[in-house]
């Protein structure tokens, strides 16, 4: 039977090639799989498919990554700060007031001209209609006052100090107002338009996005003829494209994989840190032991951090006592890249607490939503039992946790990590003020909550840093949230290009470039 | 059929023994019999005895000696003779604690389907009428889903755990029993002896348990068997969509999907338990075969 | 004629079963709101989510509403996609026939030869290597093969590409994969309706007349054992079918098997359902093809 005869076949190949080399790690990946090309095309990989071009209805980080090339924001998020993108200039006029001017000459990719109208339109829809999934993002938004072709002001609700890093993420490239208007949304949907350095060509769901440069970019000349975003769901598979040079760009890259990857001739692995920090949330009121500060110092001290960055990440991770890391508004960065661990002193403090026979806990922790999310929760687990604390843990499908979650039906412990899209402190911390925090775990520091009250609405920047960066010395000390290490995304990239990847895990393919 | 005729004609004092010595000779004969035989024995007593004779405790980790290799490879020890996972845990362990719950489930979910396979098949054979139909509809309604997507659904929704696992896969498998102890029913029910039965005021109850279950029996346990190998791939499918068996219970489905990441770099952590499920289902496969040939000659080549 | 209208009919209770199935399935527990919010929402903007959507009618009226939707054709809206649920999977369905016939055709081009051959070899060491074969084609996970296959054919010896739906050689691997437990099924079945062919009448009258074997074996046997077969072509439908979800996330294949698992784990219910009837009416409509071709073949069965 051929099948069978394959199936044979192919174990006996594994067991064969397994047992003649040392460790097996570079049995498959003989020879030069990956051909050197100076194609224009550029092929990325990503994990999932994107959701929609509409960009007020979604939340997902991959999508964005690809809007980014078709689109523009009025200010740009770099890693030297925001620069302006759409707008030509813009300031604060008073509290509430934020005045821009839009560069000349910008058109959408169909020809129509880009106006102040336009502004008004995307903003406006996304502050006023509440179905759109980032309408919480920018209810904000009063209204947009169209002064001119090119001229308009926003005004804010409340005083916004980062006010323009909403402005440059998900939910903000500007929209073309006549197109939609006269075209309807079904017509944008399928052929959207934008003012982007890249024109769409096609979307096959679950297999690729295609874009096409745009001959008549305002900017700089696009760099590649072609780019394409596959979806391919299967880790391996996704690595599999990589060595054979299916893909330029491979994201989400098992760590187990970065050394079979590295020793392959021409492809190579690159890291960049995201904004996503792994975290324990703890209940810090009730019955239960976590309620005791002296218990969630002893769980903190009890997880050796590094170990498992080290171990289960290879290394593709930071430890960090704050959730607000560089690259943020308000980052403090004495609190990160240092951990506390030391098992004795846990020991000790558990008896002080006066569970000196040991203690059983709680924790909730998803499984498959976060790199090696269920292995690291295991591996705590294991950590928390060699002071005596014994954890019962619960590993949960992920829609299964996001509803447990949002019922805030967690009990002592659960493992998750936030996005932050913002780059500002006041996103990372949001969940740590009184009224979020009612029922998940129950901070309430009146000190804290002053600073983070005062800070979100604070113009001036300098002192808005100041109460920021105090606010997590209490915040790294209360252990409302126990944080642990901040993840790496992990690509695989084909040796033709340089690819420096971004903290907010965007592609903008124009930064990508052929050697 | 002449099997069991000729048993009944005999008038040897113990039947039941000389059936048996000929079935255990044929088994003899049977090579594959005989090794389907053997692989679930062995399966059975690894299940049985678990905690004695796995070296390790299965969820022990140890990050020191993470992806160690088999014993006979540069850099495995005999300590871990199949070699350690991701997390430093003992592949054998695992294997050998992994074989309680993807029998367990097997066993389980096959109890659950066959209780209500036959209750409904019985109801719907043998009352026929409004009961026939709405079983048979239900049956069809379950067969035109795929069963994958079937438990897919169900195991979202619900959530993935042991009992759940074990009632879809029951709540899905049913039908075939139904469907063939209902054709039974039909068939038996017509027959003189049971029509005479009847005429003279027999109990439903009576006839049931008298004369239809024991023409049913046979057909059941083969159907029994084959369907706790199905079960075991099954449920190795589900590990790979994230809703199988979840930790810290172990089931070989979920180490091999779980190892699947690291075939290309430790491939003995997918590969032991992959072959304990080829061989264990195989096994069982051939269990059920040899049983069909030998207790339901109907089905026979 | 009057058989066809006869079973026709008994889909009409099927299909409001299979409804009334996936609905309470789909819409029992899962909560598709905190899945399409972010881990920061507030409870008020779940709550209007909530609303919007139509998630805090009582059930009975949210099936009610589904239900005379979908008589007019109308299966909601995708959550993920935002548009017309069966608009989405229409797009995918030309993806997944294709994959599904190409490992049909992979299991008939292994099953048929080998059922045959093993029939006629019966008992022989070929006999017993072949159906050994089909009960390991049987006991290998899918996913698990899929992957291997990748691993040998596309990255050590480079002759398949790894994934993705461009050219007929994309499709190679993954029919392999899915056609394979298929083909073991077939095996078995042909072999054993070979052998009951093969102890036959007529078959025993064609040899006594002097035609040599093998004529006896193409011209009556197997055109007597081809009748079971079609038969078992569509009771595989639904394990084809089934199949795909695996088969295509491995090699990202973009049909409706990818489509409906990342469906399924973001509560997308309109696709789920949709996706649900769509493919109960394919398996439902094949059987009662496969019932009607059996007929045709088998001149001795008489509409009823």
């Amino acid at each position: 039977m051929k099948k069978s005869f394959m199936t044979v076949l192919i174990i006996l190949a594994l067991v064969l090639s397994a047992c003649s080399s040392k460790s097996g790690t570079s049995s498959e990946t003989k020879g030069e799989p990956v051909e050197n090309s100076d194609s224009k095309t550029l092929i990325v990989a990503n994990g999932t498919d994107m959701v929609t071009f509409d960009i007020h209805d979604h939340n997902t980080t991959s999508s964005e990554a690809i809007h980014v090339n078709m689109f523009n924001y009025l200010v740009r998020n770099t890693p030297d700060g925001l620069v302006s993108d759409l707008a030509e200039s813009f300031e604060t006029v008073d509290e509430l007031t934020w005045s821009f001017k839009l560069k000349e000459g910008v058109t959408f990719h169909n020809g129509d001209p880009l106006t102040a109208e336009d502004v008004k339109f995307t903003l406006d829809r996304v502050a006023k209609d509440d179905t759109l999934l980032e309408h919480g993002n920018y209810k904000q938004i009063k209204e947009v006052v169209v002064k001119s072709d090119l001229e308009f002001d926003i005004i804010t609700e409340n005083p916004e100090p980062a006010f323009l890093n909403r402005l440059s993420r998900l939910g903000s490239s500007i929209l073309p107002k006549n197109y939609i208007e006269t075209e309807g949304w079904e017509v944008f949907l399928e052929s959207p338009v934008g003012t982007g350095p890249y024109k769409f060509k096609e979307w096959k769901k679950d297999d690729r996005v295609v874009l096409v440069k745009n001959d008549n970019y305002f900017g700089d000349a696009p760099k590649w003829d072609e780019v394409i975003f596959r979806s391919i769901p299967e880790d391996s598979t996704r690595v599999s494209e990589l060595l054979t040079g299916g893909v330029d760009i491979a994201v989400n890259i098992p760590p187990t994989d970065i050394e079979r990857i590295e020793s392959t001739d021409g492809v190579g692995i690159v890291k960049s840190p995201t904004q996503r920090v792994m975290m324990l949330g703890a209940r810090t009121k009730g019955d239960g032991p976590t309620a005791d500060p002296r218990i969630r110092e002893a769980i903190d001290l009890a997880i050796d951090k590094q170990a498992i960055v080290d171990s289960l990440l290879d290394g593709a991770g930071t430890v960090t006592r704050t959730r607000v890391t560089p690259g943020n508004v308000g980052a403090n960065e004495s609190l990160y890249g240092v951990s506390l661990y030391d098992q004795d002193r846990a020991r000790e403090l558990i008896a002080e607490a006066g569970y000196a026979d040991g203690l059983t806990l709680k924790m909730q922790s998803p499984n498959g939503r976060y790199l090696k999310d269920k292995e690291s929760a295991e591996l705590m687990v294991a950590m928390l039992a060699e002071v005596g604390i014994t954890v019962e843990l619960e590993l949960l499908e992920w829609s299964t946790f996001a509803t447990r979650y949002a019922e805030k039906s967690f009990n002592d412990l659960f493992f998750i990590a936030y996005g932050n899209s913002m780059f500002d402190a006041s996103l990372a911390l949001d969940r740590l003020k009184k009224e979020n925090a009612a029922g998940e775990t129950d901070y309430d520091n009146p000190e804290t909550e002053s600073l983070l009250v005062a800070a979100e609405k604070n113009m001036n920047p300098e002192e808005r840093v100041q109460q920021y960066q105090q606010a997590q010395e209490l915040i790294a000390e209360d252990r409302p949230q126990i944080y642990l290490y901040q993840l790496d995304s992990i690509y695989g990239i084909n040796e033709r290009i340089n690819f420096t990847p971004r903290l907010d895990e965007m592609f903008y393919v124009d930064e990508i470039t052929l050697k | 059929m002449n099997v069991v005729i000729e048993e009944k004609v005999t008038s040897n004092p113990n039947p039941v023994t000389k059936r048996m010595k000929k079935q255990a000779f044929r088994l003899l004969k049977s090579k594959t019999g005989m090794l389907g035989i053997i692989i679930v024995f062995f399966v059975t007593l690894m299940a049985v005895f678990a905690p004695v004779l796995a070296p390790f405790d299965p969820a022990k980790t140890n990050v020191v000696s993470r992806l160690l290799p088999p014993f006979w490879m540069e850099g495995g020890t005999t300590e871990y003779l199949l070699g350690t996972d991701n997390l430093g845990r003992d592949i054998l362990s695992r294997i050998i604690y992994g074989s309680r719950i993807s029998l367990m489930v097997g066993i389980a979910a096959v109890i659950v389907a066959g209780a209500i396979g036959m209750i409904l098949g019985l109801i719907a054979g043998y009352y026929g009428k409004i009961f026939d139909f709405i079983i048979m509809r239900t049956v069809d309604s379950i067969l035109a889903i795929p069963t994958i997507l079937f438990m897919l659904i169900v195991l979202a929704v619900l959530g993935p755990s042991i009992p759940t696992l074990i009632l879809v896969l029951g709540g899905t498998s049913w039908v075939t029993y139904a469907r063939m102890v209902r054709s039974e029913t039909l068939s038996v029910k017509e027959r003189d002896y049971v029509r005479s039965a009847k005429a003279i005021g027999a109990k439903d109850f009576r006839i049931i348990t008298k004369y239809i279950l024991p023409n049913v029996i046979s057909s059941f346990i083969v159907i029994a068997t084959l369907n706790v190998a199905t079960i075991i791939i099954l449920e190795a499918s589900l590990s790979f969509l994230g809703l199988g068996i979840q930790p810290p219970d172990v089931s070989w489905g979920l180490m091999l999907s779980d190892g699947r990441q690291y075939i290309a770099t430790s491939w003995w952590v997918a590969t032991f338990p992959g072959l304990a499920i080829t061989i264990t289902v195989l096994g069982v496969i051939f269990l059920g075969d040899w049983l069909r040939d030998e207790l339901d000659p109907k089905m026979k080549d | 004629m009057k058989y066809l209208i006869q079973n026709l009919l008994k889909t009409i209770p099927v299909f409001i079963l299979i409804s009334l199935i996936v609905f309470v399935l789909v819409r029992v527990t899962g909560d598709p709101v905190s899945l399409l919010l972010p881990e920061t929402a507030t409870d008020a903007e779940r709550e209007s989510l909530r609303e919007s959507l139509g998630f805090n009618d009582p059930l009975y009226m949210q099936y009610l509403h589904y239900m005379s939707d979908v008589v007019r054709g109308d299966f909601g809206e995708s959550l993920r996609y935002n548009t017309d649920a069966l608009a989405i999977i229409l797009e995918r369905l030309p993806a997944t026939l294709e994959l599904a016939i190409a490992s049909m055709i992979v299991a008939i081009l292994i099953a048929i030869p080998l059922g045959i051959l093993s029939a006629m070899k019966r008992n022989t060491f070929l006999d017993l290597f072949i159906t050994g074969g089909a009960v390991l084609g049987k006991a290998m996970p899918s996913f698990w093969l899929g992957i291997m296959l990748i691993l040998l054919l596309s990255v050590v010896f480079q002759i398949f590409p790894v994934s993705g739906r461009d050219s007929l050689m994309h499709l190679v691997l993954p029919a392999i994969t899915l056609g394979t437990g298929i083909a073991a099924e077939m095996t078995r079945l042909i072999r054993s309706s070979m052998l009951e062919i093969l102890g036959q009448d007529f078959v025993r009258t064609a040899r006594s007349k002097g035609l040599r074997e093998a004529v006896v074996v193409n011209i009556h046997a197997f055109r007597n054992a081809l009748i079971p077969v079609v038969t078992i072509m569509a009771l595989q439908t639904s394990t084809l079918i089934g199949g795909t979800l695996i088969t295509e996330t491995v090699f990202a294949w973009p049909g409706m098997g990818q489509l409906l698992v990342q469906a399924v784990n973001l509560r997308d219910m309109a696709v789920v359902q949709a996706a649900t009837f769509l493919i109960a009416f394919f398996v439902i409509l094949s059987n009662l093809l496969a019932d009607l071709l059996y007929r045709l073949l088998d001149p001795r069965i008489k509409y009823n």
